[in-house]
């Protein structure tokens, strides 16, 4: 029997976190699929989630491959199926189909410093490759987060952020002062000018909106990294996931499929349709 | 690979003799020859140029269910996949053209993931090609992309129109089958009967009267042009009809949407329709960003599918040159000339 790739699987909600609340709400899902165990990935791979009714939307999965008891995603509500989506309570059922994309190449990652950069929602995929390397800490040379977003409330993972904290270094920031917050002012591109990490041995991976992707890859040549030091992911809008509705693509390049991880070295030799 | 010759006057009788298949042969309509399965028609009418919505609709339809869902009634939610049915079919007067765009598309819904929709119609479809002994469009440039009037890719048979008999070529199993259901009106070739289908294939070939010239270089060039303003020069006109797109035989872009029939208890369906690159909504988040958001890019991205693109991912064109885009094109928004300045721009 062939597998029918546009038939997702069911899956029931069984926990819903806010992270964010306000005008662009932010909150973590964490799955279970019903007919059995979830399917293993990579990290920085995505999932198909589907509200029946609604339609589909592809969300990265922010859980560590080593966590297989849920798939979890972090999700800002934009149209009808995050709406949907946050409308949402525990036990509710959703459509779930992937995984979906190359991910990032970690196997190649041991040994080396790893420098994640994220801006709001874009920690999410970034997420699942932190848990990852603190799960395997011996794997991996010295971890550090430099994340920042609008305001400290639009900040995901804040509980999280705290504990990681203790664990390696952590460097918020928020794009204007607000009373009370004592770390770094301003965009994360500066952030990470500021705080100087070496490109010695490392590899940086930065996710987050396209501006902020792009300004962050200019701070990390300045600072010395090479293009094939830099990984980041590039956001398309999307249908199949599979590579044949024709529209997520930059050049012959399908991003549900060949992307959505990219080094720097690559993503530039393409056409910048993203 | 099998070659015989039939009678027009037996042709018919072929026909009948496919009982297990649902037929589609070209009928006239008003606005154009349409692949018709209504029985009546029993043979391929001489003035016959080519349909106006090429065979991929009876692959790939326009629209198809992809699965039903329903709220059950302990709130589970059942999912009803809804497959093609299991019926064989045959299309007769495939044009080399549209074979050769069937055999593009089949790269597309193959590879990794394997489209269960696509490949059930497409392995219980048999392609009857018929060969041209005129370009059906005078906007026809098959040998400018690899092609020719006569070309045996992606069918099951090729006929070629022998006057008062078709020679019949079988170059597969499913096409020797067809053969196999009323064999005795099949008859044993003569070298004269092959000496006249070579003569017609070449005749045709020197009535084609478009072409595009150096095609092979246009993947270079549409790299270097890629952002130069010569894409807003060109599509300045385009109406963003989609037209080239959905009726081009090669094109496979398609969207994926839910149909509600009642919210409570939810039922509906998820379907599939075609789509095309040359709607801004195509490729725009949510956020209101658009990766193409001019008639600029969406033209550029037409044009460089079909000859760099394509060309990475599988060493061919994503055109068969059958100048449907052409003739149809509202605003005539010219492939050939387009890409000819293209060819030439900048030197
Ligand atoms: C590889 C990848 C990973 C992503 N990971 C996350 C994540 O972890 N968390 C998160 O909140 N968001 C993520 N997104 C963005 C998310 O997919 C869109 O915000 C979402 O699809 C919008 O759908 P909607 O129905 O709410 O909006 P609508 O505007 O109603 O969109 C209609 C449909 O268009 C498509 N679409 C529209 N915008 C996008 C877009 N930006 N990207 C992809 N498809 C789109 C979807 O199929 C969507 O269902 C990711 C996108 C991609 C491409
Ligand atoms: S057919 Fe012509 S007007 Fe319509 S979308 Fe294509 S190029 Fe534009
Ligand atoms: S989402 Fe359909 S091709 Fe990438």
């Amino acid at each position: 029997m062939v597998n029918n790739v546009y038939l997702p699987r069911i899956g029931e909600i069984i926990e819903i976190k806010d992270e964010v609340k306000g005008a662009r709400p932010i909150k973590t899902f964490r799955v279970r699929l019903t007919d059995g165990p979830i399917f293993s990935f990579r990290c920085g791979q995505c999932a198909m989630l589907s509200v029946f009714g609604k339609g589909e939307s592809m969300i990265s999965i922010s859980s560590s491959p080593l966590v297989t008891d849920y798939l979890q995603f972090s999700i800002l509500k934009m149209g009808r199926v995050t709406s949907a989506l946050h409308e949402m309570e525990p036990g509710n059922l959703i459509g779930v189909r992937g995984p979906y994309g190359n991910g990032f190449p970690i196997e190649s990652w041991k040994g080396k410093n790893l420098i994640f950069i994220g801006g709001g929602i874009g920690l999410a995929p970034i997420w699942s490759v932190l848990q990852t390397a603190l799960l395997q800490k011996d794997d991996y040379g010295e971890l550090m987060l430099i994340y920042g977003a609008r305001t400290s409330q639009d900040l995901v993972f804040r509980s999280e952020l705290q504990q990681l904290k203790n664990q390696i270094p952590v460097h918020l920031s928020i794009d204007v002062a607000e009373p009370g917050w004592s770390e770094f002012v301003g965009f994360v591109p500066q952030n990470v000018l500021d705080k100087k990490p070496s490109p010695q041995n490392a590899i940086a991976i930065t996710c987050g909106p396209p501006i902020m992707i792009k300004f962050v890859i200019k701070a990390l040549k300045d600072l010395g990294f090479e293009d094939d030091q830099i990984y980041t992911t590039v956001e398309n809008k999307m249908k199949c996931g599979i590579g044949k509705c024709g529209r997520c693509n930059i050049g012959h390049h399908y991003v549900c499929k060949d992307g959505p991880v990219y080094s720097w070295a690559q993503l530039k030799e393409l056409p910048q349709e993203f | 690979m099998m070659e015989k010759t039939i009678l027009k006057s037996s042709f018919p009788q072929w026909i009948k003799s496919l009982q297990s298949f649902k037929v589609f042969i070209p009928k006239r309509e008003n606005f154009g020859w349409e692949l018709s399965s209504n029985n009546q028609i029993l043979e391929i009418a001489s003035d016959y140029t080519y349909p106006v919505v090429p065979p991929k609709k009876l692959i790939f339809p326009q629209e198809e269910i992809f699965f039903e869902f329903e709220q059950n009634p302990d709130n589970g939610i059942e999912l009803k996949e809804v497959l093609p049915e299991e019926s064989p079919q045959v299309i007769f007067g495939v044009r080399p053209c549209d074979g050769r765009a069937v055999e593009a598309m089949d790269l597309v819904f193959g590879g990794s993931f394997e489209d269960l929709y696509y490949w059930r119609r497409r392995r219980q479809t048999t392609l009857v090609g018929l060969a041209c002994h005129q370009p059906p469009s005078e906007n026809c440039f098959c040998l400018s992309v690899e092609g020719s009037p006569y070309s045996e890719d992606g069918l099951d048979i090729l006929l070629t129109d022998l006057g008062d008999r078709y020679f019949v070529k079988a170059l597969t199993e499913k096409g020797e089958k067809l053969l196999s259901e009323a064999p005795s009106l099949f008859k044993e070739i003569t070298p004269k009967d092959r000496e006249e289908k070579e003569r017609v294939h070449l005749e045709a070939q020197g009535k084609i009267k478009r072409h595009l010239n150096g095609a092979r270089e246009l993947p270079e060039k549409i790299k270097a042009i890629f952002d130069s303003n010569f894409w807003d020069e060109e599509s300045s006109n385009c109406l963003r009809c989609g037209i080239c797109t959905y009726l081009c035989p090669t094109c496979h872009c398609f969207d994926i949407n839910d149909e509600t029939k009642s919210l409570a208890p939810l039922r509906g369906r998820r379907i599939r329709t075609w789509d095309t690159c040359q709607f801004p909504d195509f490729t725009m988040h949510s956020s209101g960003h658009n990766p193409r958001p001019d008639r600029a890019s969406r033209l550029r991205q037409r044009l460089a599918h079909k000859f760099l693109y394509f060309i990475l991912l599988y060493d061919r064109f994503q055109c068969v040159g059958c100048g449907r885009c052409i003739s149809l094109c509202p605003v005539g928004i010219d492939i050939i000339e387009v890409l000819t300045r293209a060819r030439n721009h900048g030197k």
